[in-house]
């Protein structure tokens, strides 16, 4: 049988199709999150890959930050959960997850059979968030996606003291305009949000394996200051960015399961 | 069924608008004293014949306030700083401030010296109260408020009038844990909210009168069928659960509050004035010596972490919401003991940030429904 998790998030939109609960049939991701059209473009995109229509679903979840508008989902759930399950699915061994989203950061706490037993939530704060990095992404006039490289390329990373996001971004541009080689501010900048996520994981405890999912998992810049500031490797898998989905593609399937229909 | 939800009523009202209250008793003739938490010696002011009535914050946006306080002071202390420096208490004949914290104590001299019209009383509690002294030097406080309490009143309180008032606050303490245990019977009707509302409720109540509400409650609850409950069952540890958004987010995932360690809910209930130990005003300072697991009281080996633990398999919970009250340091020392022996007894824990104010939810429904998800 087939199931659908969708994760909406506040920037991106992420839809898994599974089978049975176990094999990952198709997956799409849009980079429009909750209140735009990215939710119903990734649930299109995942139907048509997977070559099945919405009655061929037998069960769909919703979670991330527009988990309450999804119509078409069974229920939703929250997206610590659903990065929970996903990670157990992607990474058995992982006991610690740290998911930098959009506009918060999380550090979950997972056992041996994937269930949640606790978790650190960044709160109304956008230091240490995938929003701090966007912004100073513009600042730097550098694309998102090439924020990793271009700070692995780095000699003498810049210290960026202010966590404020505000104050961050004029200390970038003081950095910039005194010619700091921009490979240094960057990984100036993935180091600031590493020590502002590392602070939370310690406070929940890094068991390891420590994994990385969400999006901000695919920056090998932040994963290396995260790794050097934990002083631990950091386990990333290539669908890291579809955890959420996949969690709550397979919270449907154990659903339909427990109700006897699988 | 219809009575209870009158008399629950009366009391959402009460705690919706206090200023109501206020003024039902000063159209009585009554003097009305205000008591910033916690552990206020509100007894005194009842027994001086005025109406002790409770300042515990309130959702306003802070203007004035900031010129006295930081940003980093708790929400209760800068909106009832906020509320004094507007006006908002006009009525009141003194408040009584305790300086249980650091930010209690720069609240009593800023109003001291910034709402002129509101005379301030300060009392100070020992707080390491198993000192041997401490008992002598509350007395000694609680003399002083009196001293100060009979300005306002024109004459010296009786000891046979404290002496009265210990059994009404007593009696009052006995019904609010009697109703704390029939609620669990029914869930349905006692939803977090409306748990909330009940507890607190009390602080805008002449008690005796509060009590003759709380005996027709009690009464009722006890003549409905008991409700078995199938959600999750918590029990709540803080300053304060507020506001009601909160709790309904509870409701909303079928979570009931069971049982509570609130400084503004359940503490000012739990710990009776003790029947023998001398005078009147010696009997209400040993009522604080027999205060504990409470993050303003001073212990070696601090006991709340254990007591959370009792009071949850007490009652069936599956976890604890730990209410962090912004910027509140007694009680962010208190949480890692607290959640760690919690943790250790097979309890999950939620910390929750309160900052008392409006707004958005939505980080706190993210928290409490994975909270939910977990139990
Ligand atoms: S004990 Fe906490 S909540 Fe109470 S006044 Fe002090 S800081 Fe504020």
């Amino acid at each position: 049988m087939y199931t659908l998790g969708i994760d909406i998030g506040s920037t991106s939109s992420d839809a898994v199709v599974m089978r049975d609960g176990r094999d990952i049939i198709a997956a799409s991701v849009v980079s429009l999150g909750a209140g735009t059209i990215g939710p119903q473009l990734a649930y299109e995109k995942v139907l048509k890959e997977a070559k099945i229509t919405a009655e061929d679903i037998g069960g769909a979840v919703a979670t991330g930050y527009g988990r309450k508008t999804c119509d078409y989902a069974a229920k939703d759930l929250s997206e610590l959960t659903c990065h929970a399950k996903g990670i157990h699915f992607l990474i058995p061994t992982a006991r610690t997850v740290i998911d930098i989203g959009g506009q918060d950061a999380k550090v979950l706490q997972i056992g041996a059979q994937g269930q949640l037993m606790n978790f650190a939530m960044n709160d109304k704060c956008a230091a240490g968030t995938g929003r701090f990095l966007e912004v100073m992404a513009k600042v730097l006039n550098v694309k998102i996606e090439d924020m990793g490289s271009l700070s692995m390329k780095a000699k003498e990373p810049v210290s960026i003291s202010n966590t404020c996001t505000v104050f961050a971004e004029s200390e970038v541009i003081s950095q910039l305009s005194s010619k700091k080689d921009i490979a240094d501010i960057a990984a100036g900048i993935h180091r600031s949000v590493a020590k502002r996520v590392a602070g939370m994981a310690m406070r929940v405890g890094k068991q390891p394996d420590v994994a990385m999912s969400g999006g901000v998992a695919l920056n090998a810049g932040i994963v290396k200051a995260l790794e050097e500031e934990l002083n631990t490797s950091i386990l990333v898998h290539p669908y890291c960015q579809l955890a959420g989905a996949i969690g709550a593609a397979m919270a449907a399937w154990e659903d339909i399961r427990e109700e006897g229909k699988g | 069924m219809a009575d209870i939800q009158k008399r629950l009523s009366e009391l959402a009202a009460a705690v919706d608008n206090p200023k109501e209250r206020l003024e039902y008793y000063l159209g009585q003739g009554k003097k009305v004293v205000g008591c910033f938490p916690a552990y206020t010696p509100e007894e005194l002011v009842h027994a001086s014949g005025m109406i002790p009535m409770g300042l515990w914050g309130a959702q306003t946006e802070w203007k004035e306030v900031k010129r006295y306080l930081p940003a980093f002071a708790c929400p209760i202390m800068q909106s009832n700083l906020e509320l004094g420096l507007r006006g908002a208490y006009k009525g009141l004949s003194a408040v009584i401030i305790p300086t249980l914290c650091d930010t209690f104590r720069c609240v009593s001299q800023d109003w001291r010296f910034a709402v002129e019209d509101i005379p301030m009383i300060p009392v100070t509690h020992p707080q390491n109260n198993a000192n041997e002294g401490s008992t002598d030097f509350l007395v000694s406080e609680y003399e002083s408020v009196l001293n100060k309490l009979s300005v306002i009143t024109g004459m010296r309180m009786t000891d046979a009038a404290l002496e009265e008032t210990i059994e009404i606050y007593n009696e009052h303490s006995r019904l609010m844990q009697e109703f704390a245990q029939t609620a669990n019977d029914h869930l349905d009707v006692i939803t977090p909210a409306i748990r909330h509302i009940v507890m607190k409720s009390a602080q805008f109540y002449e008690k005796a009168e509060h009590s003759e509400i709380m005996k027709d409650i009690i009464e009722e609850l006890k003549n409905m069928p008991k409700h078995n409950f199938t959600g999750k069952k918590v029990i709540l540890s803080g300053i304060t659960a507020e506001p009601t958004e909160i709790l309904d987010i509870l409701a909303e995932y079928k979570i009931a509050v069971v049982g509570d360690d609130l400084v503004q809910e359940s503490h000012q209930y739990r710990v009776l004035i003790p029947e023998k130990g001398g005078s009147a005003v010696r009997r209400l300072a040993l009522q604080w010596k027999n205060r504990k697991g409470c993050s303003l009281v001073h212990e070696d080996f601090k006991s709340r972490g254990e007591m959370l633990v009792e009071l949850a398999k007490a009652n069936e919970a599956a976890g604890a919401v730990y209410c962090q009250m912004k910027f509140c340091d007694p009680e962010e020392y208190d949480y890692p003991i607290c959640a760690r022996t919690l943790r250790a007894a097979g309890i999950q824990v939620l910390q929750l940030d309160i900052d008392q104010q409006k707004g958005s939810f939505e980080q706190a429904r993210t928290r409490i429904q994975t909270f939910a998800e977990m139990l």
